[in-house]
């Protein structure tokens, strides 16, 4: 940004800073979390472009056919490939919890990073309004929300944004006050900054640290949420073809045909075991930097 | 006589978290004499604590000593075993640290942790463990020893948590005690207090002890031998008096020009540069920074050389006369200001919460334009209250704040954005007070942005530029961040920051209490030299008597939220109206006079 800092020493700086900031990516739990993310993101995204029949079409081979009859993961009751189910199935167990996750997440950081701001009575009503959402179990919650309103993607999206608001805005309001009593914070204020300014200069990028790592962990939750909810009915309605729903429509064919509920049931568990692995090493880094 | 304690060869290495080690200490010799007291001198990074820890055999996670021996009458603390250096430490040597909270259990109340002590480095039983501590607690000084017994360390205040934990060492009855920077931090009422129970104390005893401060002034008025370190090494070992009156290492001279002096007023010359990191073999660790070092300081190792009664010196100019250049005294006479009043403040008062005494009452005090004015205080004094109040932090209760005769608004987001640029505050922690993910061009363009419409983007850089060279940062400063800065690089950026608004008062919080001697000495000559060349007036709140001396024009002495005293800070020096300021300059330890 400036004419200095096109110096050697200053782009192997900027480097290092950098290098600095993806540490977490070094550590092995960071390393194994973020090679399953890129192939679940691989099967997710390219997957459905290699699926060799049409994921809804009925009668594409033999109903209930196990993996040997030509088909790699059998047919189900109606006859659809389930390996072509598979691949398209995907999508909506990473986009949905990634909506969810992104939307409670602003609602809940904006109101704790307003909170810690601002302090005083504000903060108090903030903060017991979000302890009060939390405790209320979030499966109840859920369900009487979605009772409510309906299934569709959209309500589910809602409902899961609904109980990770709190909870997110809980550490982020905690993560924003050990920022905001710092003098550069106060300094700010003086100038007259906004309020805006303040919270996204100032306070939001020194409290990423822990923020970041809470998302990944929140994210492994709304992923379970979003496939414990198609199980049940829920969330994914038929003909979709979830993982989440394909574990409930494959559980009753179990003895028969154990590759189609154990298959996207094992996807979903490493798909959150990945996410979990990348909280923990972030989280590792940022207290570790700040030592 | 033997000594209770003996050093020799001490050196101490850390290991990195790269695997690299790196020597701290090196080779150093010390002996601690029954019923004596030996000051150990430098700045933070030459290895002074890790030497005091280092001697008492603890072997901090990382260190490892690599050579020497610490002897304990005939034993080496370096080679005991783990196990039988618990037996040692308490009965035989003990350790008092700069944090006494962190040193006290929070969860036991006094009694029961002087009981655990004394059981068990002690033959004292039942009754007899009830009568020792209430002695313990007496000779330091706690009031009401009894009632103290139930009470738990926080519910004491923070000279008194360090009278308890000199009393907790000196439970078990070392012959050794070691201390590391015990006052430091404290007021320096208490710490006159504390420093002067505990010569009596260590005397009484035949205790040897090893006091580390950076204090110069505070070791000549407890210390008996005083060792100065500098790069992990010993520079320069002499009798207390002989070291501080004639000086021979170009080292010790330079501290102790750097040390404020409240005995007279006379320019603070700082040490430019910082420690090694690590221990320079083959040359002089000090060259670098010393204004008399020569080609062969460079080219071969120095070793301790005596140079008189046991004095030792590792300089290889050492005795030339020619090399004692006294700090030039600063004229007593104030400098000219326009006496015209800046800033006003009228019967202000301050509170935290409604609950709670107001933390000023009743302040009245004026800035005028082109003028230096201290604040000093101890804690709870209100001084800082006082400053945030005027900076717009906090809104005050009652009272007026008028610049140029114009009231302004308690915060200060009320106030004008010429008047929010008028006047700007300097933070006492360098560390908190810039964003660490902000370089310093970043820090500097945004007041250059809110408060200087007449900096064209184009000219943002070079007036970025002009900012860090008017406090004295290199340009390529420019593209870094706090975390690859030194303690007296961030509180110059920091005034640089204030400055960059172009402000008429600049509010000084304690800015240079976080730093060393020599750094502060720096800051000083900085501000003086600001105000010489801009004309800004800045009000300067310090707990030091010595640096206001140095500085200021006028100076007003606050306690408990009131203004004790005001006056020209001459006058106040040499004459104190006020017997609060008289106490205040009594308690300030002195250095002895050549």
């Amino acid at each position: 940004m400036s004419a200095t800092a096109t110096t050697p020493a200053a782009v192997a700086e900027r480097l290092a800073r950098k290098r600095r900031g993806l540490a977490w990516a070094r550590t092995f739990e960071g390393r194994v979390g973020l090679a399953i993310l890129v192939a679940v993101a691989l099967l997710v995204t390219v997957g459905p472009l290699f699926a060799p029949y049409p994921p809804n079409e009925i009668g594409v081979g033999v109903p209930l056919a196990t993996p040997e009859g030509g088909h790699l993961l059998g047919t189900d009751q109606l006859g659809r490939d389930l390996f072509s189910r598979y691949l398209d199935g995907g999508t909506t167990i990473v986009l949905v919890p990634l909506a969810a996750n992104v939307l409670g997440f602003l609602i809940g950081g904006l109101l704790g990073l307003f909170g810690a701001y601002q302090g005083g009575r504000t903060d108090a009503v903030i903060a017991r309004v979000f302890d009060l959402l939390i405790a209320i179990p979030s499966l109840l919650l859920t369900l009487v929300l979605i009772a409510g309103l309906g299934t569709s993607w959209s309500t589910l999206i809602f409902v899961i944004a609904i109980v990770t608001a709190p909870r997110a805005g809980r550490v982020i309001r905690g993560a924003a006050q050990t920022v905001a009593v710092n003098d550069y914070v106060v300094a700010a204020r003086l100038r007259g900054e906004s309020v805006w300014w303040v919270l996204c200069r100032e306070i939001l990028p020194n409290a990423s640290g822990p923020i970041v790592a809470i998302f990944s962990l929140y994210l492994t939750y709304a992923i379970v949420g979003v496939s414990t909810l198609s199980f049940l009915g829920l969330g994914a309605q038929p003909p979709s073809s979830d993982w989440g729903l394909m574990v409930a429509e494959g559980r009753d064919v179990l003895t028969i045909n154990p590759w189609a509920t154990l298959v996207p049931a094992f996807s979903i568990g490493l798909l959150a075991i990945a996410f979990t692995l990348i909280a923990d090493s972030i989280d590792r880094r940022t207290v570790g930097n700040e030592a | 006589m033997s000594a209770a304690l003996s050093i020799e060869g001490l050196t101490v290495a850390y290991r990195l978290e790269g695997g690299e080690r790196r020597v701290i200490v090196s080779g150093v010799d010390l002996e601690l004499q029954a019923g004596q007291v030996v000051g150990l001198a430098g700045e933070s990074g030459c290895g002074k604590s890790t030497l005091a820890l280092a001697a008492t055999g603890y072997r901090a996670p990382g260190a490892e000593v690599l050579a020497g021996r610490s002897l304990l009458g005939d034993v080496d603390l370096i080679a005991l075993k783990e196990r039988d250096l618990r037996k040692v430490w308490g009965p035989r040597i003990a350790f008092v640290a700069q944090n006494a909270l962190g040193a006290l259990n929070p969860g036991t109340t006094l009694e029961r942790q002087f009981k655990q002590t004394l059981k068990a480095h002690s033959e004292a039983r039942g009754e007899a463990i009830r009568t020792r501590t209430l002695e313990l607690l007496d000779a330091v000084g706690i009031p009401e020893p009894d009632a103290a017994l139930r009470r738990y360390s926080h519910q004491f205040s923070g000279g008194q948590q360090q009278r308890i934990a000199i009393a907790l060492a000196l439970a078990s009855d070392p012959s050794v005690l070691i201390l590391d920077e015990p006052t430091t931090g404290l007021d320096v009422t208490t710490q006159a207090r504390i420093t002067a129970m505990l010569g009596g104390l260590l005397a009484d005893r035949g205790v040897a002890a090893l006091y580390v401060s950076h204090d110069l002034a505070l070791l000549s008025t407890i210390a008996d031998r005083m060792v100065v370190m500098y790069g992990g090494q010993v520079v320069e070992q002499a009798a207390c008096g002989e070291a501080l009156q004639r000086p021979r290492h170009p080292y010790t001279r330079a501290l102790l020009q750097a040390a404020p002096d409240i005995e007279g007023r006379r320019q603070l010359l700082g040490i430019p540069g910082r420690p090694p990191l690590s221990v320079q073999e083959g040359r002089c660790a000090f060259a670098d920074r010393c204004t008399m070092a020569v080609e062969a300081c460079t080219t071969h190792s120095i070793g301790l050389e005596s140079v008189g009664t046991e004095h030792l010196v590792r300089c290889i100019r050492a005795t030339d006369p020619a090399l004692a250049t006294p700090p030039r005294e600063l004229t007593a006479k104030r400098r000219e200001t326009e006496g015209t009043p800046l800033l006003t403040v009228e019967g202000l008062v301050c509170c935290y919460s409604r609950h709670h005494e107001p933390a000023v009452k009743d302040v009245s005090v004026h800035v005028e334009a082109g003028e230096i004015l201290g604040v000093v205080g101890e804690s709870g004094s209100g001084k800082t209250t006082l400053l945030r109040a005027l900076a717009g932090v906090i809104a005050p209760v009652e009272g007026t704040i008028k610049l140029d005769g114009t009231e302004l608004a308690g915060l200060a987001r009320q106030r004008r954005p010429e008047q929010r640029r008028d006047l700007q505050l300097v933070f006492q922690n360098p560390m908190s007070s810039l964003n660490p993910l902000h370089t310093a061009a970043d820090t500097l363009r945004r007041p250059i942005r809110l408060f200087r419409p007449d900096v064209s983007r184009r000219e943002e850089q070079a007036t970025i530029e002009g900012l860090l060279e008017s406090v004295n940062l290199a340009p390529e400063i420019a593209d870094r961040r706090p975390t690859e800065l030194s303690g007296g690089q961030l509180q110059r950026l920091s005034i640089a920051r204030a400055l960059a608004a172009n402000p008429r008062l600049i509010l000084c919080d304690e800015i240079t209490s976080a730093l060393d001697l020599s750094v502060q000495a720096i800051i000083v000559e900085l501000l003086r030299d600001l105000v010489t060349r801009t004309g800004v007036s800045l009000l300067f709140v310090s707990h030091d008597l010595g640096v206001v001396r140095a500085l200021c024009d006028r100076t007003v002495v606050m306690r408990d939220g009131v203004v004790r005293e005001t006056a020209e800070t001459e006058q106040l020096f040499t004459a104190p109206g006020d017997d609060y300021t008289s106490e205040l300059l009594d308690a300030m330890p002195a250095l002895p006079t050549a």
